[in-house]
Parts: structure tokens; sequence; C-alpha cells
């Protein structure tokens, strides 16, 4: 009986310390959130800026790639002088791969770190349920990977650098046809549960169609499968002469590899998920030959995406994926609006609640030059971007060294 | 149906089958013998795939604590796989210490050892995520030496390709279940796992180390989990910390379906939804997990046993 | 304070929800089943409040009327109860391990069906849900009613016929059988009462998350709630309550904890990223250290000893 007694007051003193854990960091005046080591997060006058991505759970990848994107923007446009002088500051939270993990790191940027803007979340869902909170506290977010259909129309407050698919597919199609003008018929793979394939896919068969080609099956699967030997026979049986899939890095480059070991020798074009050099370590050799429509290429020539490509490839040692240059270029909309902001009235003066209304019309009317290329934005928030890419994948043959090598 | 497509389907099914029957092997074995479902499974079957390319000298990428890190040694694939397997195997290990043992001192609600082993999955599966990053890491390409990607199974007109890994993993799980049924019934160590099976007290009556055993059942079980890890991920590469976790659910579905606790059970079971799944039309392929979890709650009220179950297992 | 409840708003009402959900799930383990089957009647009801309300009943400007939202929550608590005596008749004549593992089928078999029905929006799911509060806190008006009634009614019930049914189910379903108890009735019962219980919460969390989709109450989700109620304790519903709430914060108060001022930067770090470690560990160590769970009638017992003493 003592030791049950002794356990729940051990209980008690646990749950006491949690509760005054939860108001401590509430109680300053000033945000305590200091999350990201940057050599400048130090100064208390630097302007917080919101990254909430997902750092774990099954959709951490894609988070890790928006934030190490991020933060080389970060370092960048402090080492050149922040905001006329002010830096600004990366506040990371962590959005797991949930609705409410979003939803609850959303809440703590806006309230306790007291961000102007947020950058964030990594998955569609998760901006569908995240985004309402911060267009009802009026402050501007921009997706960095978010592509469905219905984002920018949440609300006023809602902006996107990720290009949504319409545009980028056909490209890809239309590239294929210049390496073979033999193509007839056409074999669709799609992840079903993952909602920037579903309408990614939709833009590839209607252009299949388009261009007088046929359609002779739609194979869907998940990605989370691992297994593709029932549909890459399926399909391959009716002797494809192009494949397309939309999925994401991991299940795509599975399903690459395992056509490929089930004797595939046609074309296969990759959807938007495939453009991230991960796609290499998923079916090294194999992936030789694949093409892929880019929102992002490394090889688009520019000051900015140089100096963005050189610092990746020193710090990562592979080239940068999209995720990280859209992460990227979320950031410096934020900075390049927040500058010329700043030139109309100085923004340390102004209010935060006016600061986050101003700046979320300064960045609709603002144009940039990105390592994405030129960028601006439609009245309602969507991205208007000028370079789309078809790359081709070429790797060596030990299947260790993969570049996007650029069509056209 | 044509005879080129169905023998193709039915090769199908049993090359995904095989995964899920290589998964649900050790899964079984500490069912059958504590009588619990080990949650953690997939975490030590995704952890000795970790090992595995560890071993082979492999370097794992930047975002994770041990950015860039690589062993100094580069072990053969066969090699690392039988080092990687014992290192899970001893995980399994640590793992009955810390979170099974007291509650069977205990002797808690059956219940409370499914959670606790949830919870050491998370903490195995973050840890990982923690270390390594959730980058995808796939063994290189020569694992196999030269065998050929794929088999071809029909004619050169007609061909019925299955890719070599797969017939790999499908072989080593008939001869683990061999060798488990082997001894299981027939060695000493078997039989005295099997006492322990039946009635702890009993057993540690006549003298036999209850818990020895039991270490050994763990030992036994993570050993083949990291064992089946390490071959799935040469099949479909380690897509992440999640790996195991996902086979998980459907590992159970394999579990009930071939018989709680019975080892042929888990391969029947195994390669029944491998087989339903490949027979799905394609048209409805979306649905094939709906099928095999439909079969599932079917199957547990016309006979919950399972296939090759016994008619009694009350433990939970 | 006001930043407080600003921040914390929505955390707060998803801790009531999650001591709902954790007393959806404790109903039918009243009479000893294990069903993990409550997050799937939460998809269910979260679906049709979310098909209802985007659909359905338009709305056209300004807050989402109350009376609607009350609305579809009945909606959905009629149809998970007629589907959970559907699913509980065939279901509950299994017991222990193999009623979990029919039930996390059941689940599984309505997850792939949202997935793949054009109603329920696919992998998308639905979205633009109306609002009918302005902040989350707000939610508080309808979430703290609504686990007061469980809760009233389930200390109630613990003390009738009905509830002394279910006991003497579970700690011995043939003794029951023999004094005259049908347990296949009084099981079906609970496991429907738990159904209905869910389905009603779906509906308000489809409002409250602004989107729903076909993520939403899968095994992952029973899971966190299996965990809370059997680390609350299974003896009394107030374990249940206090579980869901626990067990819903606990990641967030492990990140305002790393945000906390002043902490070494590794260790702010592992906090951060390690979030998820040190959740796994606290339920391996609650499951070891409280095999009862956190709150056992005992418990009150001792407080009233207590109290009669002094």
């Amino acid at each position: 009986m003592k030791k049950t007694a002794v356990r729940t007051s051990a209980l008690f003193v646990a749950f006491a310390f949690l509760l005054s854990a939860c108001t401590q960091t509430n109680s300053g005046p000033a945000p305590t959130t200091t999350t990201n080591p940057s050599p400048t997060a130090g100064s208390s006058n630097a302007i917080p800026i919101g990254i909430a991505l997902a750092l774990t759970s099954n959709v951490a990848l894609l988070g890790q790639e928006g934030v190490a994107g991020a933060k080389i923007a970060e370092k960048y446009f402090n080492d050149k002088g922040g905001i006329d002088g002010t830096p600004i500051k990366l506040v990371i939270q962590d959005t797991g791969g949930e609705e409410a993990g979003a939803i609850n790191a959303f809440q703590t940027l806006i309230t306790q770190s007291q961000v102007v803007g947020i950058v964030g979340p990594t998955l569609s869902q998760q901006a569908f349920s995240a985004d309402p909170i911060a267009e009802r506290a009026k402050v501007p977010v921009l997706g960095a990977s978010n592509t469905a259909k219905g984002i920018p129309e949440i609300g006023d407050y809602v902006a996107r650098v990720s290009a949504p698919v319409a545009i980028v597919a056909p490209n890809s199609v239309k590239a294929a046809l210049k390496i073979n003008p033999n193509i007839k018929k056409v074999a669709v793979f799609y992840a079903q549960n993952d909602a920037f394939s579903k309408s990614e896919t939709g833009t590839f068969q209607e252009t299949v169609k388009e261009q007088g080609l046929d359609v002779v099956t739609v194979q869907k699967f998940q990605t989370t499968d691992t297994d593709f030997q029932t549909q890459a026979t399926n399909a391959i049986n009716l002797k494809p002469d192009l494949i397309i899939i939309s999925g994401l890095a991991t299940d795509g480059g599975n399903l690459v590899r395992q056509l490929r070991e089930l004797g595939y020798k046609n074309i296969i074009i990759g959807g938007n998920g495939f453009n991230t050099s991960s796609i290499f370590t998923v079916c090294k050799a194999l992936c030789d030959g694949v093409l892929v429509a880019q929102a992002y290429s490394p090889d688009h020539v520019n000051e900015i995406n140089k100096t963005f490509r050189t610092t990746y490839l020193n710090q990562y040692k592979k080239e940068p994926p999209q995720f990280s240059a859209q992460a990227f270029a979320a950031v410096q909309v934020y900075v390049e609006a927040l500058q010329a902001l700043d030139k109309k009235s100085e923004i340390s003066k102004l209010p935060l609640a006016q600061l986050r209304t101003e700046l979320n019309k300064q960045l609709l009317a603002g144009k940039y030059d990105t390592p994405l290329g030129e960028i601006a934005f439609t009245p309602v928030g969507d991205v208007i971007q000028k370079d789309f890419y078809v790359a081709q994948l070429k790797v060596d043959k030990d299947g260790n060294n993969g570049k996007f090598a650029f069509l056209k | 149906m044509d005879i080129t497509l169905f023998v193709q389907q039915f090769l199908n099914g049993l090359s995904i089958g095989s995964i899920y029957a290589i998964f649900a092997l050790g899964y079984t074995l500490i069912f059958s013998i504590l009588g619990i479902i080990n949650f953690a499974h997939g975490a030590l079957f995704t952890l000795g795939a970790y090992f595995t390319y560890a071993l082979m000298g492999e370097a794992f990428g930047l975002n994770g604590l041990l950015a860039n890190a690589a062993l100094p040694v580069k072990l053969p694939f066969a090699l690392a796989l039988i080092l990687g397997s014992a290192l899970a195997g001893l995980v399994g290990v640590a793992v009955e210490r810390i979170a099974f043992r007291p509650l069977r001192r205990k002797r808690a609600d059956s219940l409370l050892t499914v959670v606790s082993s949830l919870g050491v999955a998370l903490v195995i599966v973050n840890l990982i995520q923690y270390l390594v990053g959730a980058e995808n890491y796939t063994f290189p390409g020569n694992t196999y030496g030269n065998l050929p990607a794929a088999i071809n199974f029909g004619t050169a007109e007609k061909p019925i390709p299955i890719r070599t890994v797969q017939v790999v993993i499908f072989g080593v799980s008939v001869v683990i279940l061999t060798i488990l049924t082997y001894f299981i019934n027939r060695t000493k160590y078997g039989k005295a796992m099997k006492a322990v099976a039946e009635d702890p007290i009993t057993a540690s009556l006549l003298g036999i180390n209850t818990d020895g055993f039991i270490v050994l059942t763990f030992f036994i079980s993570s050993f083949l989990a990291g064992l089946a890890g390490t071959l799935v991920a040469s099949s479909v590469s380690i897509p992440g910390p999640y790996f195991g976790i996902a086979f998980g659910l459907k590992g159970l579905a394999v579990i009930v379906l071939g018989g709680l606790g019975s080892i042929p059970g888990a391969v029947l079971g195994g390669v029944v939804i491998g087989l339903i799944e490949a027979f799905v039309p394609a048209d409805y392929s979306a649905y094939k997990d709906a099928f095999a979890f439909g079969i599932l709650f079917i199957m547990l009220l016309v006979r919950p046993q399972g296939l090759l179950g016994r008619r009694f297992v009350q433990k939970v | 304070m006001a930043g407080f409840l600003s921040t914390y708003g929505f955390l707060i009402v998803s801790m009531v929800m999650g001591a709902l959900l954790g007393l959806s799930l404790y109903l039918p383990l009243m009479t000893g089943q294990l069903s993990l089957a409550s997050p799937g009647f939460y998809a269910l009801g979260g679906y049709i409040a979310a098909i209802l309300s985007t659909q359905v009943f338009k709305v056209s400007d300004g807050l989402y009327p109350i009376g609607l939202v009350l609305l579809e929550m009945s909606i959905a608590g009629v149809v998970s109860g007629v589907l959970g005596v559907l699913v509980g008749i065939p279901a509950l004549r299994l017991r222990g391990i193999y009623l979990a593992i029919a039930t996390i089928a059941f689940v599984e078999v309505l997850r792939v069906l949202s997935l793949n029905l054009d109603i329920t929006g696919g992998a998308v799911g639905i979205f633009g849900i109306p609002q009918p509060f302005l902040t989350p806190i707000e939610y508080l008006w309808i979430v703290i009613p609504l686990l007061l009634m469980s809760m009233v009614l389930l200390y109630r019930l613990e003390r009738i016929r009905l509830g002394r049914a279910f006991t003497a189910i579970r700690e011995d379903e043939l003794a029951a059988g023999a004094m005259g108890i049908d347990p296949t009735y009084y099981k079906v019962l609970a496991f429907t009462l738990g159904a209905i219980l869910a389905g009603v919460v779906g509906a308000v969390s489809a409002h409250f998350l602004n989107t729903w989709n076909a993520r939403q109450g899968t095994f992952d989700a029973s899971i966190v709630y299996l965990t809370s109620v059997l680390i609350g304790g299974t003896r009394t519903f107030v374990g249940p309550v206090l579980g869901g709430m626990v067990f819903t914060a606990l990641p967030e108060v492990l990140r305002a904890i790393a945000d906390t001022a002043g902490l070494p930067l590794w260790l702010a770090q592992f906090l951060r990223d390690g979030r998820l470690i040190i959740f796994g560990l606290l339920i391996v160590l609650g499951t070891i250290f409280f095999p009862q769970g956190l709150v056992t009638p005992d418990l009150f017992k001792r407080r009233k000893d207590r109290k009669s003493q002094s």
C-alpha cells in the first residue's frame, strides 16, 4: 500500500513538473523559442519566420529536405545583411505526419514565437487542416510542398511556391515522343493514397489521350507498398511502349527497379515525386534513362541557384532536391517581401498584426528570382513559375553516381 | 483465364506471399511460446536491415546524428547478413529483459505486454530516425553476385518473369520453416521450449530454466526478424525507419489466418494472402487490402483458430 | 492567460476528445472485450459530418450554426450505432486477441473504402469544412458537455444493474451466463455504446480539424487510445479520461519543454527530435510500473478512508 502511495505522489510531482513546463514557456514577455542554432539567432531583434515541416513520422524525409533548404536560405540572406541589417531567424517546429500535429505547430509559431509568416506544412492534407488556423489569425503561410488543388483558395493569407502539376506533366510526355515517335501503348501507374500523385496522374492521362496514344492499363499502388510484382507483370504483359509513374521517390524508385528487373525495356516517365536525388539510392543503376518532369533543376542558370547549389553540394554531398529548393524559395520570398516593405515603412516600428497583413500583401505583389527561376503569384496566391524542365536520369554502371541531365 | 496468365499470377502470389511469410515466421514463434503478440517485431525487422547495411561498410546519409558515418569494415553480404541478424537477436534479448520480463514477473494482464511492446517499437523506430535519418538506403547492386535479376518460368514467347531475390526469399522461408519445425519437435531444446509454452510452472518444477528458454525464444525470433528484414530490404531497399512497422498489420493478418502460434501456418497464411492479392482483378487492385482484411474478418468468424491453429489457444 | 489559451486552445480541446475516445474504448472493455473498432467509427462519424456540412447543409456566409453540428453529431451517432450492432453481433462471439484483430480488420476495410470512394474524396479527402466557432478553444462548448454527460452516464452505469452485469461478464463470462445474464446482449450493447460515442466525437472532430481524410482514425490511432486506456486504468472510467488527456498532451508537453529557454542545446535538440523516443520510453515504464493503470478504484477508496479518519 505504501508503495502505491509513493508512486502516486511521484506521478503528481511529474504532472506538476509538466504543467509548469507548459506555462513556463509562455510566461516570458519575449518569445523564448530559439529553435535554430544559426550564427545570428542570438540577436534579440531578429525577425522570426516559422518553419512547420515534418521532422518525424513517415514523411520525415520530405520535411528534412525542406528544412535543409530553409536553413541555407537563412544563412545566405543573413550573410547578405538580412533586412536592412536586421537578421531573420527561423523557428522550426515539427508537424509530424498528422493533421493535429500541424495545427499544434502552427499555433505555437503564431502565438508563442510571434512569427511574421510560416513556411509549411509538408503534406497537402495537413495544409487543409492547419492553413485555416493561420488564415483566421491573419498570418501569411507559404506552402513549399503542397501541390493539391484548392490550397491557395483556402484563404487570402495562404499562398504556395510549389507549382501544381497541370503545367509540368505534359512536357515529359512530349519529350518521350521526341525520343521514340512510335510510342502507341501507354501504361500508367499511380500511388492512390497520395493526394499529389492522384491529381498528377489525371494530367498525365489527359496528355496521353491528347497526343493520340492509348492508355492500355492504369495500375494503382500505395506509397507504403514495396513489392510491385503483380502490378508490374500485369502491365508488362500488355507490352507497353511507355510507362508513366506518379508516386513518391521510394515507392516510385522501387517500381522502376522492379519493372526493369522483370524485363521492361522501353521508356519510363516519372512524375514530380521522382524529383529528388534520393531516387538514385533506391533504383541505383536501374534508374538510368528515366524521364522526369521537374519544377526545379539544379542546372538552372541564375546567380542565386548557383550559390544555393554549391552550398548544398558542399554540405550534403549531393545535388539539391526540389523540396529543398522550394523551401529556400519560400524563405527568399519572405525576405525580399520584408525588404520591400521595409523600404516603404520601417518594419521594426510596425505592430506585429499590421506587419503580417502588410507582408502578405507585399509578397503577393512581388516578383522573385529564385533557384526555381523567376516566380510571382496569382491574386489568389498560386505560384506563377516560368521555367519547367524535363530531365533524364543518368547513372553510372555501379549505380553510385547519378544526376539529372537537362533535356531540350 | 489464359494458362500463362494464371501461372504468372500464381507465382506473383507466391512471391508477395513469401515476404509476408518470412516476416511472420519469427512473429508467430513468440506467440506460440509466450502467447503474446510482440509488436516490436516489425522494429527488429527494420533494425536487422540497418545492421546489415552498416556491416557492409555502406555510409549513412546526412540527416541523422551519425551523418555520413560508415564502419571501417566492408563485410560480404552473407557474413553481414548473419552478423546483422545476430545483433538484432541480441537487441531482442534486451527488449525481453526490459519490456517483457518485469510484466511476466508481475503476472500482468497480457494486454499490457502488447502496449509495452508497442512502446519499444516506438523507441526503436525513432531512435533509428534520430541516428541515421529517414532516408532510403539500398544495398549495393552486387548483393547476389552474378545471378540474373529475374528468372523466367515461362517460355521465350510467353515469359513469366519472377525476380531472383523473391525466389531466394521464398527458398529461405521454406528452409527456416523446416529447421524450426525440426528444432522444436525433435531436439531437446525445442521440446523444453514446448514444455515452457504449455505450462511454465510445471516446466520450472521439472528443472527447466524457464527464463533461459524464453530468452532463447526471443533471440531466435529476433534473429529471424533481422534475417527477414535484410532479405526483404535486398529486394525492395530500406525505405526508412518505418520499414518493418508497415508489415506489422499485414503480418498480424497472416499469422491469424494461418493459425496463431502455428509455424507452418505463418508460411501458409502468407502465401494465401499473397495469392488473394495477386488474383484481385487489376481494376480492383486498389481494394486488395480490403479483400485481404475482409477475408481475415470472415475467417475469424468461421474458424477463429485459423487454417492450421489448434482449437484452444486461449492464452490472451 | 490569453496567450496560453490561444496557443494551447487546440490542444485542450484535443485532450477532451482524447478522453472521449478513451471512454469509447473503455465501454467494451467494461465487459472484458478488447475492441479496437473505435477509430473506424470515429472516421465514419467524421465523414458523415464532413459530407453533410459541405454538400447538404450549405451555409453561405458567417459561422456555421451550432444546431446543425448537433444534428450531424446525432446522425453520426445513429449511423455508428446501427453499424455497431451489425458488426458487433457476429464479431463479439470472438474473444481476447481474436476480437481485437477482427476489429482491426474492420477498421482497415473502412479505411480502404474511404480511400477509394468518390464521395469521401479519395486521398485528398474533404476540405473546407465550415466552422461553427471563431477560435478552437470555443469547441469546449460542445466537447465539455459531451464529456460530462458521458462521465455521468458511466458513473451511473457502474452502479446500476446494467453495469454490474458488465462487470460480471468481465470477471467470468460462463458464471454470468449461468446466473441468467445474456452475455451476448450486454457485450453488443457495450460495443455499440462505444461505437456511438466514437461516431459523435468524429463528427465534432471533422469541424475541429477543418478537413477529413482517410488518414483519420487508422490503426495507429487505435494504438494511442489503447495505450491511454490501459495506462490510465481499466477498472474505473476516470482512468481512460485521464489517460486520454495525458497521452494526447504528452507530445506537445515535450515540445514545450524543448522550447524552454536556458536548456543546453543538445538537450533541447534531443527533446525536439527525439520526442517520440521519450514517448515510447514513458509507455514502457508506464506499463511496467503501473500495471493496474494510473487510476485504480483503490485510489478513491483510500481517499475516502483517510477522510473518514480525519
